[in-house]
């Protein structure tokens, strides 16, 4: 069988194989980067802290943290690692996404996942208070991400099911039902609005503003575990998800179960956009700017995209959610405002680059 | 024809329809002997690319049995199949601009352990007249530089593989004369250097004539003719196509067919509104 | 208790006040003695009150508590004094490390704040976190002060206060209950921008102002702030519109107020009686309600006279 191959130039492999992103330059640059930024993050704060609190923080001892150390631990570390978990998960959403769809536009915006996701929250919200029903207090904290959660991964049982309908196989009809949910999400967040109380409003804006305040090492912690995850999940479908560019027709000729391949892929997505939707509410941009300034960066591979975007996204979450807490010392700013100013000149700059084909 | 003839050779299909909304085709009786070179005759809409589809199991049948080597065709799985059969299709874009190399390579994503890819996509790329694109962008290249790429995709995928199919959809159309021809010899060297059977939908009558030992004629959806190339006739090929031809021969004694001028047996066309 | 900063765009601090803020931290972080969080340290040093609502700004100001008042929200306006103080921000995206970093000894707030992790954290902290009640009536304001009064430990000045207020109240509301005239019907509009015009329904601040004033809210048809829609106005007949004078700026002046679709076609409109009084003070509900009271009944007659 290999009598067609000579076997002279049988070389180590660095078009196929395990992914070695890892090794390449511009992973160890943004590695760097975020470890930079993760250690600037950490410096900086409305509290001042000094090497001593760090002493006290990684001595481990029994006696209660207070000061710069209490805020360094329970509240400024957990929120960096949670502002990088959530800019790594949204921009490997965002990366799968326009990976399925073949297009650099989409992202989990597009799909309405994102809405869905928001848009259960709402009825929640407001359905819940018109009903009357008294939730315990310890089920309240999980109640709005959850709801969040179910929201995001529905939508997607229904985009999928509706486009396999509709048109099947076919990516536009997936689109299309995505648009047609975005604005079903939409109205009914739209008509949520309008029927809401004050009350009920002011957690809707916690909604629509994003934040990454509610940060804790517990949830940081079950963030991570889903990453990881969905990295592992990852390893298998990126060789998949490149053959996609050939065309769905093309990729199940190549051997890829092109249906299977999809359902995954949008679970992924799911699962990633509805955690982050759930404990950040909607935080635009980065799903879309952070695959982009990769495939920039080093070409369209989705064995090296997938990981860099999440890179990418972490070093752009971080560094908006630091300026966030630091430009107004002692107030803080919405995310949401930040992820844009950053991640749009950006692009914008990229884009140019790209146009002169450099 | 026995069920034993219908299920022998590469690829059989017996009595196979398929329904494309509410239109049927077939039904299709034939069978394809390994390292046959099958060109698939027939005007435009008369049912070649659902034939195809079907072969390439992007299509189901609806009623009889398609096998691919013994084996119902529905029995493999996408992945088993791919390392038998290649398809190299009528369009070829690929999104994102991925490097020709990668798109090369892609051919054998299925393969979990393939130590030679590279040299492989190398081999396979130069076969296919590709090998000075291979540091390229997909989309920075012309139409023809495209085809090949694409062409050096499917010889990748069926690189180490002997007696496999090889389903070919009018690549070449829209390509000049020459570009063509270099193309389809690196085909046909591919296929026979390996065993390869092929199965190419083509617009060009000559280019059947002349590179395929057996011609397949489809008409309104069905198959109308099944004959070694040396026994069609020129009626045969005006039936099919419902347009009167002139043929020539060369110094060679090849034949030669163009439509010809004198259209005015036609009964049926448009000519005659 | 005010539902004027319901919308997220005016709570967003401008660019003087972050700077003033920013100053405020940096002043702070230099002359402030090592953190101080829990509750041992709360007493032996000074009180340091973080207060998120404009309200309840007003009503620690009144107790004469101000020195130790370290940070408050972009709602609090008043007194001018209070707008020199660090800002923690807006009352629904507050931090808790900016909040920590002013070491507040007790963080005042009203149900408006949020979120709701960002109070649980300082808390947890160790920073008591009291949360009051936020309603549009009288009652509420008092029970306020005597809330805030035995928190800061100063309930005598909270009785001095509730005393005065009560006779403010009564000289205040005496005119109005004793009038015989029949109760103009005034429409309350709330514009953040000439895009976004709602109308005040039931159930919210501006209505209950309206009643304490002897007038008749000329939408009952929904609770809480809808979007105008001309024929609504029309049909509500109001005999007066009422803006906040942060919204009257908005729409540009009676001039811009009566371009607004459908409010030429109401008496109001027609007789140009277009008011505006500023928005913490009409609708704060803090300790110058009887002012507030007073100053709006004051206009309200004025206008129908004129």
């Amino acid at each position: 069988m290999t009598s067609f191959i000579s076997q002279s130039s049988r070389t180590t492999s660095t078009v196929w194989g395990l992914p070695q992103w890892f090794a390449s330059k511009p992973a160890w640059l943004l590695s760097l980067i975020l470890i930079a930024g993760v250690w600037a993050a950490a410096t900086m704060g409305a509290v001042p802290v000094t090497w001593q609190d760090w002493l006290a923080v990684l001595k481990n001892s029994d006696e209660p943290l207070s000061g710069g150390a209490y805020v360094l631990w329970h509240l400024r570390l957990p929120r960096i690692l949670f502002a990088v978990l959530i800019g790594a998960a949204l921009a490997l959403s965002g990366a799968l996404a326009q990976g399925l769809f073949r297009n650099p536009l989409a992202d989990p915006g597009l799909l309405g996942v994102t809405s869905g996701a928001a848009c259960a929250a709402a009825l929640t919200i407001v359905l819940l208070a018109s009903s009357g029903i008294e939730v315990p207090a310890a089920l309240r904290y999980w109640l709005l991400p959850a709801t969040a959660f179910c929201g995001a991964v529905t939508v997607c049982f229904i985009l999928d099911s509706v486009a396999r309908w509709l048109t099947a196989d076919s990516i536009a009809g997936l689109l299309l039902t995505g648009i047609a949910l975005n604005a079903l999400a939409a109205a009914v967040i739209g008509l949520c609005t309008y029927l809401a109380t004050d009350e009920q409003l002011r957690t809707l804006s916690f909604w629509t503003l994003g934040s990454l305040a509610g940060a804790n090492w517990a949830l940081a912690g079950v963030l991570l575990i889903t990453l990881v995850l969905a990295l592992w999940a990852l390893r298998q479908l990126t060789h998949a998800m490149n053959a996609l560019a050939l065309g769905e027709a093309a990729a199940a000729h190549v051997g890829v179960n092109v249906r299977a391949l999809r359902m995954r892929v949008i679970m992924l997505v799911a699962v990633l956009c509805g955690f982050a939707v759930a404990w950040c509410g909607m935080i635009g941009f980065i799903g879309l700017v952070a695959p982009h300034i990769v495939r920039l960066l080093v070409g369209p591979d989705q064995r090296r995209l997938a990981p860099l975007a999440m890179l990418v996204g972490a070093i752009l979450l971080l560094l908006a959610d630091t300026a966030a807490r630091t430009v107004a010392i002692p107030a803080e700013i919405p995310v949401g405002i930040f992820t844009a100013l950053l991640g749009a000149p950006f692009f914008l700059v990229l884009l140019a680059r790209m146009r002169k084909g450099v | 024809m026995t069920a034993l003839h219908a299920t022998s050779g590469l690829l059989a299909l017996d009595h196979v329809t398929v329904m494309l909304g509410k239109r049927q085709f077939g039904p299709f009786t034939l069978s394809i002997r390994p390292g046959e070179q099958v060109a698939i005759l027939g005007p435009s809409g008369a049912g070649k690319s659902t034939l195809l589809k079907l072969l390439a199991r992007e299509l189901n049948p609806a009623t009889g049995q398609a096998h691919f080597d013994q084996r119902l065709l529905t029995d493999w799985s996408l992945a088993e199949l791919s390392r038998r059969r290649a398809i190299l299709p009528q369009s070829h874009e690929v999104a994102f601009g991925l490097p020709v190399d990668l798109v090369i390579g892609l051919g054998r994503v299925a393969r979990a352990h393939d130590p030679y890819l590279n040299s492989i996509v190398q081999q396979a790329a130069a076969h296919a007249c590709a090998a000075h694109l291979l540091e390229r962008r997909f989309d920075t290249l012309s139409g023809g530089e495209k085809a090949r790429v694409q062409m050096a995709r499917v010889f990748a995928q069926l690189w180490d593989v002997e007696q496999g199919l090889l389903l070919v959809d009018e690549p070449l159309a829209a390509l000049d004369p020459g570009l063509q021809f270099e193309l389809m010899d690196a085909i046909c060297s591919f296929a026979s250097k390996r065993g390869h059977s092929i199965l190419a939908i083509l617009h060009d009558i000559n280019q059947a004539l002349q590179g395929f030992e057996r011609l397949i004629l489809i008409k309104h959806g069905t198959l109308v003719g099944d004959y070694q190339t040396s026994h069609v006739t020129l009626p045969l090929l005006e039936a099919l196509y419902e347009v009167r031809l002139a043929s020539a021969m060369t110094e060679e004694g090849e034949m030669i067919v163009a439509p010809s001028l004198k259209q005015q047996m036609l009964s049926n066309s448009c000519l005659d509104y | 208790m005010s539902h004027v900063f319901n919308n997220p765009k005016e709570g967003m601090p401008h660019a003087r006040r972050i700077f003033l803020s920013q100053l405020g931290a940096a002043v702070a972080a230099v002359c402030l003695p090592q953190l101080a969080l829990g509750n041992e340290a709360g007493k032996k040093t000074a009180r340091r009150i973080v207060s998120v609502g404009g309200g309840l700004t007003e009503i620690i100001y009144a107790l004469g508590a101000e020195k130790e008042l370290v940070g408050v929200d972009t709602t609090s306006l008043y007194p001018e004094a209070a707008t020199k103080l660090p800002s923690v921000g807006y009352a629904r995206a507050l931090s808790s490390e900016g909040i920590l970093a002013l070491s507040p000894t007790l963080v005042l707030a009203t149900e408006d704040a949020g979120p709701p992790a960002v109070l649980r954290q300082v808390g947890t902290a160790g920073v008591p976190v009291s949360i009051l009640s936020a309603n549009d009536k009288f009652e509420g304001v008092i029970e306020r002060i005597q809330h805030v009064g035995s928190l800061i430990e100063r309930a005598a000045q909270a009785s001095q206060l509730e005393s005065q207020l009560r006779q403010d109240w009564q000289r205040a509301r005496a005119p109005i209950l004793a009038r015989k005239t029949s109760a103009p019907r005034v429409l309350f509009i709330l514009s953040h921008s000439p895009a976004q015009i709602m109308v005040g329904g039931r159930k919210t601040s501006a209505d209950a102002m309206i009643a304490y004033a002897g007038a008749r809210n000329a939408v009952d048809g929904f609770d809480g702030f809808k979007p105008l829609t001309p024929e609504a106005v029309i049909a509500a007949q109001p005999d007066i519109v009422l803006f906040t004078e942060q919204g009257m700026g908005v729409v540009g002046g009676v001039d811009g107020a009566l371009k607004l679709p459908g409010l030429a076609q109401t008496p109001a409109g027609q007789k140009r009686r277009i008011v505006a009084l500023e928005a913490m003070f009409m609708l704060g509900f803090g300790p110058r309600l009887p002012q507030a009271l007073s100053a709006l009944d004051q206009l309200l007659t004025k206008a129908m006279q004129g």
